[in-house]
Order: structure tokens, then C-alpha cells, then sequence
């Protein structure tokens, strides 16, 4: 049973950062799983996953991450899975929607919208946000198994905190988001 | 997860362009309900009726709640009607009107469709009653849809029908002459009628279908229009922008509607244990502001719907359709490509009034599309064989095309042009188009027999 590591990394963009950092766990026999990398403002965030030996420690990980010759300070964070913890499969769950928000932008729309999710038990998967010509575009992943009230009633509250606070708040199931811009009929 | 202009072009598609399904049809099979007397046959067709479709609104309402996506219509079709009473008279055919208009109210669908005969090669006595039950019928139900196939492109015309169509049709406007004619808008006479269409009023379950099934019919005239405007918006230097360009627009767009047409037509299919039928991909305009067919021809280039271009752009559209469609879905049928119904689409109507827009334009416009001359209010006055020979131009360009044609008239009783009908809804208004040489035909109609099917090689 190989050791299960969770790695972050954040530092200001460059060339080669993944292939240093990548290089580092493939020198300690480490196999890389998923990765999810983003820049944004010149700065470069990365989460993966990767697996070890039994004998590989965090410390050791830190310690050859902390060795690459670079310019730029590498800000590492990296947590190692107990055995019972269960790796996420692939693919969204069913109850998976997509929220969208836009208008024009002030302050607390997306504190606004992630305390909405909240009060409702709601978890945000995934979110992205975008500024252009004053207008402020939020698109939310939303997992609603655990939602505290029904798709309908929801619905109904999301057309009110739109009215309430001057924002087209839109969402739909996930499905529909897949089926109408990937070829791929699932 | 997706980009999100990927995601936001969606949720436009959704929200702003009218993107609906148009319609979820559940097919049922009736031929096991006939039995040894009619009130028998009646109770049968009911409890068949509301065992298989019950819970089939709720489950409709539900999936369009979970995703978002409005179902305009749940329907049903059933197998035609004439073979499930054989041997049956008139007043028998009636009571199952009847009937089944009671069950459709119970089950809570929209209409019922199915109310049918096959007549392409011959009549059959059961038929010929059949068919002199039709203007009654309708007159004296709601729900019900009927639609008479008359021609196949493998058996040609039957003439005797024809004659007898123009009639029905004349019958059927004016028992219902305090409607505006409105029975003869429930009533279509087909060529090559396909068997698993989930549009009225021609929707029926056909022999060759399987006990029951779902049809879809996805629709999205607006969806189109604002996709093509955003095309055009993004070109504004002359020659920037040519036709193959937005023929391309067209089939991408009409691949994402009918993907949402699938995704909920499934979900429906799965939930009620029920196998999915086909997607029906047509472009179905409604009277709304912003869902129409006719303001497709203007974007495209046609200062009014009917003008010279007009056949060439409607070709254009129905082919972009089916390409986009017929990739999008795994099971494609019914009539997929877009209509033309005159009543049902608030600028193919303003077209009429201000004379651009023909009948003879629109039968020609009608080789090149689906379904036919629909839901177009001629005056009261035309006779019935000059009626009937309008279907039998009809007719023939689908006999000879190879293609479904049908044909949808109101004769509106003490309307003549000038006037303005209006039946509300879904079935929208119109003033009442011009039809020149009338009274013209009735040696053509008067021959009867058949006009025999044409041959399939030497096309040209």
C-alpha cells in the first residue's frame, strides 16, 4: 500500500516550475496522480496528488522541494492521507448544478453567494471569476446532496437574492452543461 | 468544470432565447383494447390510457424542475384509431373520441393525437366510417388530435379520400364555425405520415412502434435567431460573413437544443420505465415574441418572408437542422426540420397580411422543408374540392420527393381576406390568406381512384 500525499505549491510564475517540482517527487519514486495547476496575476498555484514508498516522509518531500535552485520561493503545503481516507472518483456526483452570477461589480458578491451556499448546507466545488468592463461574472460547481431545502424552493430563494441585490443568479443542472458542449453523449 | 463563456452561453440559451421542449409524447399501443362491444373497448382504452401514463405530467414537471429546462407540452399518441375499432360504426368511433378525450383530461396531458387512419392505397369499410366520424368528433372533444394519411411515396394517392378530405375539412370548420373554424385546426391530411412523430396534429403511435415509447420534440426558433444575430453582430464589415458561415452557426446551435431535447426525454424514459422513442429536432415556432421561424428568413437576408430567396434560405435551414440535430442525438425520427405553420408564427402571419407571402409561395417553400402548407385560414367561402386539391398538390410533392407533406386548412366560416382569425395560444392568429382559382378543380377531384405511385428511378 503505497502513502498517499497531497501537495500544494504557490509561487510567482516562471518557466519549469512543474518540471522542477514534479522532478522532486520523481526522484523520491513518488507517481503523480491528478494535478490542477492556475495562474493568475502572475502567480502560479498548484494542488496534485501523488503516491510514495512506505519510507517517504513529508519532511523528506519538503526537504527536495526546498532544494530546487530557483529564483522564486516556492510556498509548500503538503498533507499526507490516513489509510481510510477515500480518494475522490471521477465525474461530478448527481446532484451537481452550475450557478451563475453576474453584474455590475461591488463589493461582497462572491461572499454574498459562497454565504448563501453556505446557510444552505451547499458545497462549492469548483468557482471561477471573472472582471470585464465593470461587469463581475461568477460561475459556481455546486453539490446540492446535502442542500437543507428543495430544488424548487432553492430556485425560488436564488430569484430573490437576484431581485435583493441586483444580480442575474441562474442555475441548472450540471447535465445540461455537458451535454450541450461536449460531443460525447454520456 | 467547463470555461465559463461555454457556461454562460448556455445559460443564455436557457434563459433568454425561449429554449424549451417543445414536446414529450408518450406513444401507446391500443390494438389489445378492442373487444367484443364498444362500451368493452372504450373502458379498456381508458385504463390502458391512465395505466401508462398516470404519473407521466408529474414526471415531466419534475425532470423540467430539475433541470431547469421548461416542457411546453406532454402529449399522447396512440395507435390509429380506425384499427383499433374495426368493424366499428360512426357513433362507435364518436364515443371513443369521447373517450379518450376523458382519459386525456384525467392523465392531465395537453392534447391526444392518434385519432387516425391509413388510407394511402384503399378504404376499408371500417375506415370510410372512420373518417365520417371525424368532423363530430372533434367538434364535440377538446384534446383530440386526428390526421388521415392519404398518399405514400410507394403507393401513390388515393383519390377517393382526397375528395372526401375537402369535405372534412369544409364539415369540421363549420361545426365549429362558432371557434373560427377551429376543428379543422385538430385535423391534418398526411403523405408518408411517419409513425413515431411527436408533434400535433399529426402525432400518432404507429403499428411498427413497440407497446409505448417517448418521443421528444425540441424545438428553438429563438435560439437560433439570437445565435445567428450574435454571428452577424460580430461581422458588421461587408463580406466578412457568408452563408456556408452561418449555415455552420445553424447546425452547431441546433446540435446544443437538441441535446437538452435528449437529456430530458431520457430522464422521462428512465424514470418511468417507459423506452425512448426518437428526438424530433423540428423547428416549431410559437405566436411568442422572439420564437419564430419567419424572423430566421429576415436575418438571413429577405427583406419580407416570401420574397425571392425564400425557398433557397428555408432549404438551407432544414438541412443546417438535421445535421446538427442528427449528430447531437442517438436516435433521430418523426419529422425533423422546420415548420412553416402559418397561424403559429407571428411573422410568417404578418407576412400574409401585408401579401408577401403566397400560398403559392408556401407550397413551393414546402419541397424544401417539413411538414407542409400548416395552419394556414383561408376564407369560408373556398368549396371543398378546391380544398381538396390543394392537399393533392400537396400530396404529390411529397409522393414525389420522398418526403412527409401534410396539409393544414381553415376554411374560417363568413371570414373572407381582410379579415383576421384568431384562435389563441399555441395556435396563434392570422389574417385570412388570398386563394386564387377558386372553384377551379372539381373535374380533377370528381376522377376518384388513384394516382398510381411513381416511379423511383430516372430522377431528375
Amino acid at each position: 500500500m503505497r502513502k498517499q500525499m497531497i501537495i500544494s505549491v504557490m509561487s510567482k510564475d516562471r518557466p519549469g516550475i512543474i518540471a522542477s517540482i514534479t522532478g522532486a517527487i520523481y526522484k523520491l519514486g513518488g507517481d503523480v496522480a491528478d494535478l490542477n495547476q492556475t495562474v493568475l496575476c502572475g502567480y502560479l498555484t498548484m494542488i496534485l496528488n501523488a503516491s510514495f514508498e512506505e519510507s517517504v516522509t513529508k519532511e523528506d518531500l519538503h526537504a527536495a522541494i526546498s532544494h530546487i535552485k530557483t529564483n522564486c520561493k516556492f510556498e509548500v503545503s503538503i498533507k499526507e492521507l490516513a489509510s481510510g481516507d477515500t480518494l475522490e472518483t471521477s465525474g461530478p456526483p448527481e446532484d451537481t448544478y452550475i450557478l451563475t452570477v453576474q453584474g455590475p461589480n461591488k463589493g461582497g458578491i462572491v461572499h454574498g453567494i459562497s454565504q448563501f451556499c453556505f446557510d444552505h448546507n451547499i458545497n462549492i466545488f469548483d468557482l471561477a471569476t471573472t472582471l470585464k468592463d465593470g461587469q463581475y461574472t461568477m460561475a459556481l460547481q455546486l453539490d446540492l446532496k446535502t442542500c437543507t431545502c428543495p430544488i424548487g424552493e432553492l430556485q425560488q430563494k436564488l430569484e430573490t437574492y437576484s431581485a435583493e441585490n441586483d444580480l442575474t443568479v441562474m442555475m441548472q443542472h450540471n447535465d445540461i452543461f455537458q451535454v450541450t458542449n461536449e460531443i460525447t453523449l454520456h | 468544470m467547463l470555461r465559463s463563456d461555454q457556461i454562460l452561453s448556455t445559460v443564455e440559451m436557457i434563459q433568454k432565447e425561449n429554449l424549451d421542449v417543445r414536446t414529450v409524447t408518450m406513444g401507446i399501443n391500443l390494438l389489445d383494447c378492442r373487444s367484443g362491444n364498444i362500451e368493452e373497448t372504450c373502458k379498456k382504452i381508458e385504463t390502458k390510457i391512465i395505466t401508462f401514463a398516470g404519473n407521466f405530467v408529474a414526471t415531466c414537471n419534475e425532470m423540467s424542475k430539475k433541470y431547469g429546462i421548461p416542457v411546453v407540452n406532454k402529449r399522447i399518441s396512440v395507435t390509429p384509431i380506425a384499427l383499433v375499432g374495426a368493424g366499428f360504426k360512426k357513433d362507435d368511433f364518436i364515443l371513443i373520441a369521447k373517450t379518450l378525450d376523458r382519459a386525456a383530461t384525467k392523465v392531465g396531458v395537453d392534447i391526444l393525437g392518434g385519432f387516425s387512419a391509413q388510407v394511402e392505397k384503399g378504404m376499408t369499410e371500417t375506415d370510410r366510417e372512420f373518417i365520417a366520424s371525424v368532423p363530430e368528433a372533434l367538434a364535440q372533444t377538446e384534446k383530440i388530435c386526428a390526421s388521415i394519411n392519404i398518399a405514400t411515396t410507394h403507393k401513390g394517392i388515393n383519390m377517393d379520400a382526397l375528395a372526401i378530405m375537402g369535405q372534412t375539412v369544409k364539415d369540421l370548420a363549420e361545426m365549429t364555425a362558432d371557434q373560427g373554424g377551429f376543428g379543422a385546426a385538430k385535423f391534418v391530411v398526411f403523405c408518408n405520415q411517419p409513425g413515431d412523430n411527436p408533434f400535433m396534429a399529426g402525432a400518432i403511435h404507429g403499428v411498427e412502434e413497440a407497446e409505448a415509447v417517448l418521443n421528444v420534440g425540441v424545438s428553438g426558433p429563438g435560439v437560433i435567431a439570437r445565435a445567428l444575430e450574435r454571428l452577424i453582430a460580430k461581422h458588421p464589415e461587408p463580406g466578412s460573413l457568408q452563408f456556408d458561415e452561418l449555415a455552420e452557426e445553424i447546425k452547431q446551435t441546433t446540435f446544443r437544443v437538441t441535446r437538452c431535447g435528449e437529456l430530458i426525454g431520457r430522464a422521462v424514459s428512465m424514470s418511468l420505465g417507459i423506452e425512448f422513442g426518437v428526438v424530433d429536432l423540428s423547428l416549431a415556432p410559437t405566436p411568442t415574441i422572439g420564437d419564430s421561424v419567419g424572423e430566421i428568413f429576415k436575418i438571413l437576408g429577405v427583406d419580407s418572408v416570401g420574397a425571392p430567396g425564400s425557398t433557397a434560405i428555408l432549404a438551407m435551414l432544414n438541412d443546417a437542422v438535421k445535421k446538427g440535430g442528427i449528430f447531437a442525438s442517438k436516435t433521430v425520427g418523426g419529422l425533423s426540420g422546420a415548420f412553416i405553420p402559418v397561424m403559429e408564427d407571428a411573422v410568417l402571419a404578418e407576412a400574409v397580411g401585408d401579401g408577401s407571402l403566397t400560398l403559392e409561395k408556401l407550397e413551393a417553400m414546402t419541397c424544401v422543408c417539413s411538414v407542409g402548407l400548416d395552419m394556414i385560414a383561408i376564407p369560408g367561402s373556398v368549396d371543398a374540392d378546391t380544398i381538396a386539391a390543394i392537399i393533392a398538390d400537396e400530396m404529390a410533392l411529397g409522393v414525389i420527393n420522398s418526403k412527409t407533406t401534410a396539409a393544414r386548412l381553415i376554411p374560417v366560416p363568413g371570414k373572407e381576406v381582410g379579415d383576421h382569425v384568431n384562435f389563441g395560444g399555441l395556435f396563434g392568429a392570422s389574417p385570412i390568406m388570398p386563394v386564387n382559382n377558386v372553384g377551379k378543380s372539381s373535374r380533377f377531384i370528381a376522377w376518384g381512384g388513384r394516382m398510381p405511385a411513381p416511379i423511383h428511378s430516372f430522377k431528375n
